[in-house]
Protein backbone atom coordinates (compact mmCIF):
# COMPACT_ATOMS: atom_id res chain seq x y z
CA UNK A 1 0.00 0.00 0.00
CA UNK A 2 2.57 2.53 0.66
CA UNK A 3 4.74 1.93 -3.08
CA UNK A 4 0.91 2.15 -4.77
CA UNK A 5 0.59 5.35 -2.44
CA UNK A 6 3.94 7.09 -3.12
CA UNK A 7 3.30 6.02 -7.66
CA UNK A 8 -0.26 6.98 -7.38
CA UNK A 9 0.80 10.06 -5.80
CA UNK A 10 3.75 10.26 -8.05
CA UNK A 11 1.39 9.23 -11.20
CA UNK A 12 -1.25 12.18 -10.42
CA UNK A 13 0.92 15.15 -8.54
CA UNK A 14 4.11 15.24 -11.23
CA UNK A 15 1.72 16.62 -14.42
CA UNK A 16 0.56 19.25 -12.03
CA UNK A 17 3.61 20.28 -10.49
CA UNK A 18 5.55 20.16 -14.03
CA UNK A 19 3.12 22.65 -15.69
CA UNK A 20 2.43 24.73 -12.85
CA UNK A 21 6.86 25.24 -13.11
CA UNK A 22 6.22 25.88 -16.58
CA UNK A 23 4.10 28.35 -16.72
CA UNK A 24 6.01 29.94 -13.42
CA UNK A 25 9.73 30.17 -15.70
CA UNK A 26 7.29 31.48 -18.58
CA UNK A 27 5.73 34.43 -16.43
CA UNK A 28 6.32 34.45 -12.97
CA UNK A 29 3.23 34.88 -10.90
CA UNK A 30 2.34 35.53 -7.46
CA UNK A 31 1.93 33.21 -4.63
CA UNK A 32 -1.22 34.10 -4.08
CA UNK A 33 -2.27 33.55 -7.63
CA UNK A 34 -0.80 30.07 -7.46
CA UNK A 35 -2.37 29.20 -4.46
CA UNK A 36 -5.45 30.30 -4.93
CA UNK A 37 -5.53 28.43 -8.79
CA UNK A 38 -4.08 25.10 -6.78
CA UNK A 39 -6.84 25.62 -4.11
CA UNK A 40 -9.90 26.08 -6.78
CA UNK A 41 -8.58 23.66 -8.57
CA UNK A 42 -8.46 21.25 -5.49
CA UNK A 43 -12.40 22.16 -4.66
CA UNK A 44 -13.06 21.63 -8.60
CA UNK A 45 -11.33 18.14 -8.12
CA UNK A 46 -13.44 17.26 -5.16
CA UNK A 47 -16.81 18.12 -6.73
CA UNK A 48 -15.73 16.14 -9.83
CA UNK A 49 -15.05 13.34 -7.68
CA UNK A 50 -18.24 13.45 -6.00
CA UNK A 51 -20.04 13.34 -9.05
CA UNK A 52 -17.98 10.82 -11.19
CA UNK A 53 -19.82 8.03 -10.15
CA UNK A 54 -22.78 9.43 -11.60
CA UNK A 55 -21.26 11.00 -14.81
CA UNK A 56 -19.68 7.76 -15.26
CA UNK A 57 -22.82 6.62 -16.52
CA UNK A 58 -23.43 9.03 -18.70
CA UNK A 59 -23.35 8.16 -22.62
CA UNK A 60 -23.50 4.16 -22.30
CA UNK A 61 -20.74 4.28 -19.46
CA UNK A 62 -18.94 7.07 -21.84
CA UNK A 63 -19.35 10.46 -19.69
CA UNK A 64 -16.15 10.58 -17.76
CA UNK A 65 -14.03 10.14 -20.93
CA UNK A 66 -15.99 12.80 -22.63
CA UNK A 67 -15.33 15.35 -19.46
CA UNK A 68 -11.59 14.55 -19.36
CA UNK A 69 -11.06 14.68 -23.11
CA UNK A 70 -12.96 18.52 -22.60
CA UNK A 71 -10.12 18.67 -19.56
CA UNK A 72 -7.42 17.73 -21.92
CA UNK A 73 -8.45 20.09 -24.87
CA UNK A 74 -9.01 23.17 -22.67
CA UNK A 75 -5.61 22.73 -20.62
CA UNK A 76 -4.13 22.74 -24.09
CA UNK A 77 -5.56 25.93 -25.55
CA UNK A 78 -5.45 27.56 -22.06
CA UNK A 79 -1.13 26.94 -21.73
CA UNK A 80 -0.92 28.11 -25.36
CA UNK A 81 -2.92 31.22 -25.01
CA UNK A 82 -0.96 31.71 -21.29
CA UNK A 83 2.49 31.41 -23.75
CA UNK A 84 1.31 33.92 -26.32
CA UNK A 85 -0.41 36.57 -24.15
CA UNK A 86 0.63 35.79 -20.34
CA UNK A 87 -3.07 36.27 -19.09
CA UNK A 88 -3.99 35.50 -16.04
CA UNK A 89 -7.35 34.04 -16.98
CA UNK A 90 -5.31 31.40 -18.99
CA UNK A 91 -3.06 30.63 -15.60
CA UNK A 92 -6.16 29.90 -13.67
CA UNK A 93 -7.96 27.54 -16.38
CA UNK A 94 -4.92 25.81 -17.48
CA UNK A 95 -3.80 25.14 -13.58
CA UNK A 96 -7.66 24.31 -12.52
CA UNK A 97 -7.91 22.07 -15.55
CA UNK A 98 -5.02 20.10 -14.67
CA UNK A 99 -5.02 19.89 -11.04
CA UNK A 100 -9.28 19.05 -11.40
CA UNK A 101 -8.03 16.09 -14.35
CA UNK A 102 -5.14 14.51 -11.98
CA UNK A 103 -6.39 15.10 -8.49
CA UNK A 104 -9.65 13.78 -8.78
CA UNK A 105 -7.94 10.39 -9.35
CA UNK A 106 -5.80 10.36 -6.41
CA UNK A 107 -8.74 12.02 -4.47
CA UNK A 108 -10.74 8.53 -5.52
CA UNK A 109 -8.42 6.77 -4.39
CA UNK A 110 -7.54 8.29 -0.83
CA UNK A 111 -10.99 8.68 0.03
CA UNK A 112 -11.85 4.66 -1.29
CA UNK A 113 -8.44 3.31 1.15
CA UNK A 114 -8.39 6.28 4.05
CA UNK A 115 -11.07 4.56 6.25
CA UNK A 116 -9.15 0.52 5.89
CA UNK A 117 -7.05 1.12 9.30
CA UNK A 118 -4.32 -0.97 8.18
CA UNK A 119 -3.69 1.33 5.01
CA UNK A 120 -4.16 4.81 6.51
CA UNK A 121 -0.80 4.80 7.99
CA UNK A 122 0.50 4.05 4.30
CA UNK A 123 -1.46 6.33 2.48
CA UNK A 124 -0.20 9.05 4.55
CA UNK A 125 3.48 8.32 4.61
CA UNK A 126 3.24 7.09 0.89
CA UNK A 127 1.53 10.56 -0.02
CA UNK A 128 4.35 12.59 1.76
CA UNK A 129 7.17 10.57 0.24
CA UNK A 130 5.64 11.29 -3.34
CA UNK A 131 4.64 15.16 -2.41
CA UNK A 132 8.40 15.39 -1.65
CA UNK A 133 9.95 13.81 -4.85
CA UNK A 134 7.15 15.86 -6.25
CA UNK A 135 8.12 18.92 -4.68
CA UNK A 136 12.12 18.14 -5.26
CA UNK A 137 11.67 17.34 -8.87
CA UNK A 138 10.29 20.82 -9.61
CA UNK A 139 12.42 23.13 -7.28
CA UNK A 140 15.63 21.36 -9.83
CA UNK A 141 13.21 21.56 -13.09
CA UNK A 142 12.73 25.37 -11.99
CA UNK A 143 16.35 26.18 -11.52
CA UNK A 144 16.83 24.36 -14.77
CA UNK A 145 14.99 26.04 -17.09
CA UNK A 146 15.16 29.07 -14.94
CA UNK A 147 19.07 28.84 -16.12
CA UNK A 148 18.22 27.52 -19.88
CA UNK A 149 15.89 30.78 -20.23
CA UNK A 150 18.51 33.47 -19.71
CA UNK A 151 21.12 31.52 -21.69
CA UNK A 152 18.90 30.36 -24.50
CA UNK A 153 15.96 32.85 -24.38
CA UNK A 154 12.43 31.56 -24.10
CA UNK A 155 12.27 29.07 -27.30
CA UNK A 156 13.86 25.91 -25.35
CA UNK A 157 11.07 26.47 -23.06
CA UNK A 158 7.96 27.30 -25.12
CA UNK A 159 9.47 23.82 -26.70
CA UNK A 160 8.69 21.61 -23.81
CA UNK A 161 5.85 23.60 -23.16
CA UNK A 162 4.12 22.30 -26.70
CA UNK A 163 5.87 19.19 -26.25
CA UNK A 164 4.06 19.23 -22.05
CA UNK A 165 0.08 20.49 -23.66
CA UNK A 166 0.73 17.84 -26.87
CA UNK A 167 0.59 15.22 -24.18
CA UNK A 168 -2.87 16.60 -22.96
CA UNK A 169 -3.98 15.66 -26.50
CA UNK A 170 -2.75 12.36 -26.76
CA UNK A 171 -4.19 11.53 -23.65
CA UNK A 172 -7.72 13.13 -24.43
CA UNK A 173 -6.90 10.84 -28.15
CA UNK A 174 -6.22 7.39 -25.89
CA UNK A 175 -9.81 8.55 -23.96
CA UNK A 176 -11.25 8.78 -27.59
CA UNK A 177 -10.02 5.48 -28.87
CA UNK A 178 -11.33 3.90 -25.29
CA UNK A 179 -15.17 4.89 -26.16
CA UNK A 180 -14.84 4.33 -30.05
CA UNK A 181 -14.87 8.05 -30.88
CA UNK A 182 -12.03 6.71 -32.93
CA UNK A 183 -10.16 4.04 -34.38
CA UNK A 184 -6.95 3.17 -33.54
CA UNK A 185 -4.07 2.86 -36.38
CA UNK A 186 -1.23 0.93 -36.18
CA UNK A 187 1.38 0.87 -33.99
CA UNK A 188 4.82 3.13 -34.83
CA UNK A 189 6.82 1.58 -33.58
CA UNK A 190 7.17 -0.32 -29.81
CA UNK A 191 9.78 0.48 -27.29
CA UNK A 192 8.58 -1.44 -24.50
CA UNK A 193 12.03 -3.55 -24.36
CA UNK A 194 13.51 -0.53 -24.28
CA UNK A 195 12.33 2.46 -22.15
CA UNK A 196 8.89 0.77 -20.00
CA UNK A 197 6.29 3.63 -19.54
CA UNK A 198 5.68 1.95 -16.32
CA UNK A 199 9.41 2.31 -15.57
CA UNK A 200 10.81 5.29 -13.34
CA UNK A 201 11.84 7.07 -16.35
CA UNK A 202 9.50 6.37 -18.51
CA UNK A 203 6.89 7.66 -15.96
CA UNK A 204 9.01 11.08 -15.46
CA UNK A 205 8.96 10.98 -19.28
CA UNK A 206 5.50 10.32 -19.56
CA UNK A 207 5.08 13.57 -17.35
CA UNK A 208 7.10 15.98 -18.82
CA UNK A 209 6.76 15.25 -22.79
CA UNK A 210 4.28 12.33 -22.75
CA UNK A 211 6.18 9.16 -23.75
CA UNK A 212 4.51 6.69 -24.85
CA UNK A 213 6.10 3.26 -25.59
CA UNK A 214 3.83 2.52 -28.11
CA UNK A 215 1.91 4.96 -29.70
CA UNK A 216 -0.18 4.56 -32.90
CA UNK A 217 -0.20 6.53 -36.13
CA UNK A 218 -2.56 8.76 -35.40
CA UNK A 219 -0.94 9.77 -31.53
CA UNK A 220 2.23 10.49 -33.33
CA UNK A 221 0.65 13.07 -36.35
CA UNK A 222 -1.12 14.39 -33.58
CA UNK A 223 1.40 15.00 -30.82
CA UNK A 224 3.84 16.36 -33.76
CA UNK A 225 1.29 18.74 -35.13
CA UNK A 226 0.29 20.10 -31.93
CA UNK A 227 3.73 20.54 -30.78
CA UNK A 228 4.55 22.47 -34.30
CA UNK A 229 1.28 24.82 -33.95
CA UNK A 230 2.02 25.29 -30.70
CA UNK A 231 5.82 26.54 -31.23
CA UNK A 232 4.74 28.46 -34.37
CA UNK A 233 2.15 30.91 -33.23
CA UNK A 234 5.13 31.47 -30.47
CA UNK A 235 7.09 32.53 -33.06
CA UNK A 236 4.75 34.10 -35.23
CA UNK A 237 3.46 36.39 -32.18
CA UNK A 238 6.18 38.32 -31.59
CA UNK A 239 4.68 39.84 -28.25
CA UNK A 240 5.22 36.35 -26.37
CA UNK A 241 8.63 36.38 -26.87
CA UNK A 242 9.87 39.82 -27.01
CA UNK A 243 8.04 40.37 -23.57
CA UNK A 244 10.59 37.66 -21.83
CA UNK A 245 13.59 38.37 -23.84
CA UNK A 246 16.26 38.56 -21.74
CA UNK B 1 -8.57 -9.23 -9.10
CA UNK B 2 -9.85 -9.22 -12.61
CA UNK B 3 -11.66 -12.64 -13.61
CA UNK B 4 -10.98 -13.49 -16.21
CA UNK B 5 -7.78 -12.22 -15.92
CA UNK B 6 -6.88 -13.73 -19.03
CA UNK B 7 -8.77 -12.31 -22.31
CA UNK B 8 -8.01 -14.15 -25.26
CA UNK B 9 -9.17 -11.91 -28.23
CA UNK B 10 -8.22 -12.36 -32.33
CA UNK B 11 -5.75 -10.12 -34.03
CA UNK B 12 -6.81 -7.01 -35.66
CA UNK B 13 -10.11 -6.62 -34.71
CA UNK B 14 -11.41 -3.94 -32.65
CA UNK B 15 -13.42 -5.59 -28.96
CA UNK B 16 -15.60 -3.95 -27.04
CA UNK B 17 -14.50 -4.73 -23.08
CA UNK B 18 -17.60 -4.42 -20.65
CA UNK B 19 -16.06 -5.02 -16.81
CA UNK B 20 -18.09 -5.20 -13.49
CA UNK B 21 -16.71 -3.68 -10.46
CA UNK B 22 -18.34 -5.67 -8.17
CA UNK B 23 -16.14 -4.36 -4.96
CA UNK B 24 -17.12 -2.12 -2.58
CA UNK B 25 -14.19 -0.38 -3.39
CA UNK B 26 -12.94 1.46 -6.47
CA UNK B 27 -9.95 0.24 -8.57
CA UNK B 28 -8.63 2.20 -11.69
CA UNK B 29 -8.21 -0.29 -14.91
CA UNK B 30 -4.84 1.12 -15.97
CA UNK B 31 -2.70 -0.54 -19.07
CA UNK B 32 0.65 1.59 -20.24
CA UNK B 33 0.86 -1.94 -22.87
CA UNK B 34 -2.93 -0.90 -24.28
CA UNK B 35 -2.76 3.32 -23.53
CA UNK B 36 -5.87 2.84 -21.45
CA UNK B 37 -6.90 4.13 -17.96
CA UNK B 38 -10.25 4.09 -16.84
CA UNK B 39 -12.01 4.29 -12.78
CA UNK B 40 -13.90 1.23 -12.18
CA UNK B 41 -16.44 2.53 -9.24
CA UNK B 42 -17.83 0.05 -7.15
CA UNK B 43 -20.80 -1.59 -8.34
CA UNK B 44 -21.30 0.12 -11.61
CA UNK B 45 -20.43 -1.21 -15.20
CA UNK B 46 -17.84 0.08 -17.47
CA UNK B 47 -16.45 0.01 -21.43
CA UNK B 48 -13.29 0.27 -22.59
CA UNK B 49 -12.28 -0.42 -26.36
CA UNK B 50 -9.29 -2.19 -27.40
CA UNK B 51 -7.63 -2.81 -29.93
CA UNK B 52 -7.00 -3.19 -33.44
CA UNK B 53 -4.32 -5.42 -31.85
CA UNK B 54 -1.38 -7.12 -33.23
CA UNK B 55 -0.15 -10.53 -31.96
CA UNK B 56 1.34 -10.20 -28.81
CA UNK B 57 0.76 -9.60 -24.83
CA UNK B 58 -0.54 -6.92 -23.39
CA UNK B 59 -0.75 -6.77 -19.70
CA UNK B 60 -3.29 -4.43 -17.69
CA UNK B 61 -3.18 -3.74 -13.93
CA UNK B 62 -5.76 -2.19 -11.24
CA UNK B 63 -3.35 1.04 -10.33
CA UNK B 64 -4.69 0.65 -6.57
CA UNK B 65 -3.98 -2.95 -5.83
CA UNK B 66 -1.49 -3.22 -8.42
CA UNK B 67 0.27 -6.23 -6.46
CA UNK B 68 -3.16 -8.27 -6.88
CA UNK B 69 -4.94 -6.94 -9.28
CA UNK B 70 -3.68 -7.98 -12.65
CA UNK B 71 -4.50 -9.50 -16.05
CA UNK B 72 -3.51 -9.83 -19.73
CA UNK B 73 -4.78 -9.86 -23.02
CA UNK B 74 -3.35 -12.29 -25.28
CA UNK B 75 -3.85 -11.21 -29.03
CA UNK B 76 -4.10 -14.48 -31.27
CA UNK B 77 -4.32 -15.17 -34.93
CA UNK B 78 -7.25 -17.70 -33.76
CA UNK B 79 -10.54 -17.00 -32.95
CA UNK B 80 -10.99 -15.48 -29.65
CA UNK B 81 -11.89 -18.11 -26.84
CA UNK B 82 -12.83 -15.79 -23.84
CA UNK B 83 -13.31 -12.24 -25.22
CA UNK B 84 -15.87 -10.35 -23.63
CA UNK B 85 -17.54 -8.80 -26.12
Amino acid sequence: MLITSLVMSLNQLLPVAILLVLLQVVKKQSSLRICSAVLIGAVMSFLYMQSASWVSQWFEHQGLEYSQIGLCITIFIAVLVFALKQKSAAFYIAVISTVTLYLSHYIIYLTSFWQNSDAGQSLFIGTLLGSGICLSFSVLLYFLMNTIKYRFGMYPLFTLLAFNSAAKLLVALDLASQIDLITNTSTVWDLRDVLSENSELGRVLRALVGYEATPDLMSVLIYSTSSVLFLLLCYVIPASITKERV
Amino acid sequence: MFYPSQIIIPANKKVKLLIENQDSTPEEFDSFDLNREKVLYPNRKSIIYIGPLSKGHYEFFGEFSPNTARGVVIVSDEEAQHANN
